[in-house]
């Protein structure tokens, strides 16, 4: 396809919004880790640093925003133009929640140090799944900057599973506290960092349906795995 | 493309002109090649592309206005229900108080704005006085230009603005009751409000006539027309709801025409 407009600003100021949401995303996805080394570490301080950005992550996005109404009212764009900026838009939202969970979770990890009752945790597969939605995250944004559906595709397959080990999770820990009520209290705290990082994948899984979005023309969104692979042909 | 969960319920869709396999040559210049497409009866389908690019010429040969230059013809059929206006036994004047036509320039007839209206009734029918005065208020109502000149009918029309002087020529093609109304760039000479206003209109117009309209104004097609068709070189690239084209077109040659791209 032709990538060049006619009008090589209408392509810089493409390429600009298009940049800001790669630095929004790496800006994000720098959050997410410092959270899970927090967690694992159990490090305040890196705690502080993950609540700290969280502003610099809003004003990114109310920019983005800004710029993607400047450019829709200059340049009436169609076609893959305008679903490129809708989906930009919406992928800017998803990635200011996953800083929001990304904050979740240093909030409770500061909780938990003030609680004293940190060293009770079995946090390892809490480590497991936070580096699957680390590792989910970063492919969403690679996937985005290449426009690689396929990747996507894999992306939204990838979320399911994580959902799946989210469910197991759940049940584990009530088993826990049925058996012995005294976990109770660090399980709640397992349960609420498990949702957060369930989330991620979610919003992970929100971009990838965003460059289908994109590249087809099809929303994907709340469909079924099977139909999702029929809007691909 | 997904299917929407409830599909929409569509109302049985009948053609006012049925273009087949039209070609179409300015001497041995082809100006349309093998264009072949539907055009629905009171919905509003506009042609863009690039200049030279055919959309007018096909336009023309609608109501027959090649016609009126010597070596030009058409070749195919132009079926408008049902009868093929191609036919050398078709009486041109009959077609054109059927499918009317306005063009780019407002081109109201130096005379009265009353009698810009009753000039082409009157090579039609006639009509009493009373019935004759009905008809103008009627047709310059249809235009919502009425408001604006129904003190004022004796004026000249040369003297009304641009934007209400392309209104009395669309009063003046509906004054005839035709079925069918061919706009050629309605707009192109007009300051945005009156464009808003033929706009506008062209949206109250399709409630009572089918509407082909050419535009280079692409945001144009995109807000007045239920179709659009994209042609290049003589061709038609692509014909699809106007809300398909523009959102996903089929054809990369569409898009990077719709998006800027193209060249």
């Amino acid at each position: 396809m032709n990538d060049k407009h006619l009008s090589s600003q209408f392509d810089a100021e493409l390429h600009s919004v298009s940049s800001r949401v790669m630095e929004l995303g790496g800006l994000v996805e720098s959050q997410l880790h410092n959270a899970i080394y927090a967690l694992t570490q159990l490090s305040e301080e890196m705690a502080d640093r993950v609540i700290q950005t969280e502003d610099r992550v809003d004003l990114m996005e109310v920019e983005i925003d800004h710029d993607l109404s400047s450019i829709i009212a200059r340049r009436q764009p169609t076609a893959r133009d305008l679903r490129l900026l809708i989906a930009i838009s919406k992928t800017t939202a998803n990635l200011e929640r996953v800083g929001d969970e990304a904050e979740k979770i240093a909030r409770m990890v500061k909780s938990i140090i003030r609680s004293g009752s940190a060293r009770a945790l079995p946090s390892s597969e809490l480590r497991v799944a936070a580096s699957q939605a680390t590792a989910l995250l970063r492919k969403a944004l690679d996937a985005f900057a290449r426009l690689d559906v396929d990747a996507a595709v894999a992306i939204i397959r990838e979320d399911d599973e994580i959902d799946r080990e989210f469910d197991g999770f759940v049940r584990k820990l009530i088993t826990y506290m049925m058996e012995d009520p005294r976990t109770i209290s660090p399980s709640l705290d397992l349960l609420f960092l498990a949702k957060a990082i369930e989330r991620i994948g979610d919003h992970a899984k929100n971009v990838a349906e965003f460059i289908i979005y994109i590249v087809k023309g099809a929303d994907v969104r709340h469909k079924a795995f099977e139909q999702i692979q029929s809007a691909m042909k | 493309m997904i299917e929407s969960p409830v599909a929409p319920v569509k109302a049985a869709k009948k053609n006012a002109i049925e273009v087949r396999n039209l070609n179409f040559f300015y001497g041995k210049f082809q100006g349309l090649k093998n264009v072949t497409m539907d055009i629905e009866e009171r919905k509003v389908t506009a042609f863009i592309g690039p200049s030279g690019c055919g959309k007018s010429t096909l336009l023309r040969t609608l109501n027959r206005m090649y016609s009126l230059y010597p070596g030009q013809r058409a070749e195919g059929e132009i079926n408008f229900y049902g009868q093929n206006i191609l036919d050398a036994s078709q009486d041109v004047n009959l077609l054109r108080a059927r499918i009317g036509m306005v063009f780019q320039k407002p081109t109201p007839f130096p005379m009265t704005i009353y009698d810009n209206i009753a000039f082409g009734v009157k090579l039609y029918e006639n009509l009493s006085k009373s019935d004759m005065d009905d008809r103008v208020e009627w047709a310059l109502s249809k235009a919502a230009l009425w408001n604006e000149v129904k003190d004022k009918l004796g004026q000249n029309g040369m003297s009304l603005s641009g934007g209400q002087q392309q209104r009395l020529c669309i009063a003046r093609s509906v004054a005839v009751k035709p079925s069918v109304l061919l706009l050629d760039e309605p707009t192109s000479a007009l300051d945005p409000i009156s464009t808003g206003k033929v706009e506008e209109l062209v949206h109250e117009l399709k409630q009572d006539y089918t509407i082909a309209i050419v535009t280079h104004n692409m945001q144009q097609a995109a807000r007045v027309s239920d179709f659009t068709a994209y042609m290049y070189l003589g061709e038609l690239i692509e014909f699809g709801d106007t809300e398909q084209i523009f959102f996903k077109p089929t054809r990369q040659e569409t898009e990077d025409y719709i998006t800027g791209r193209f060249g």
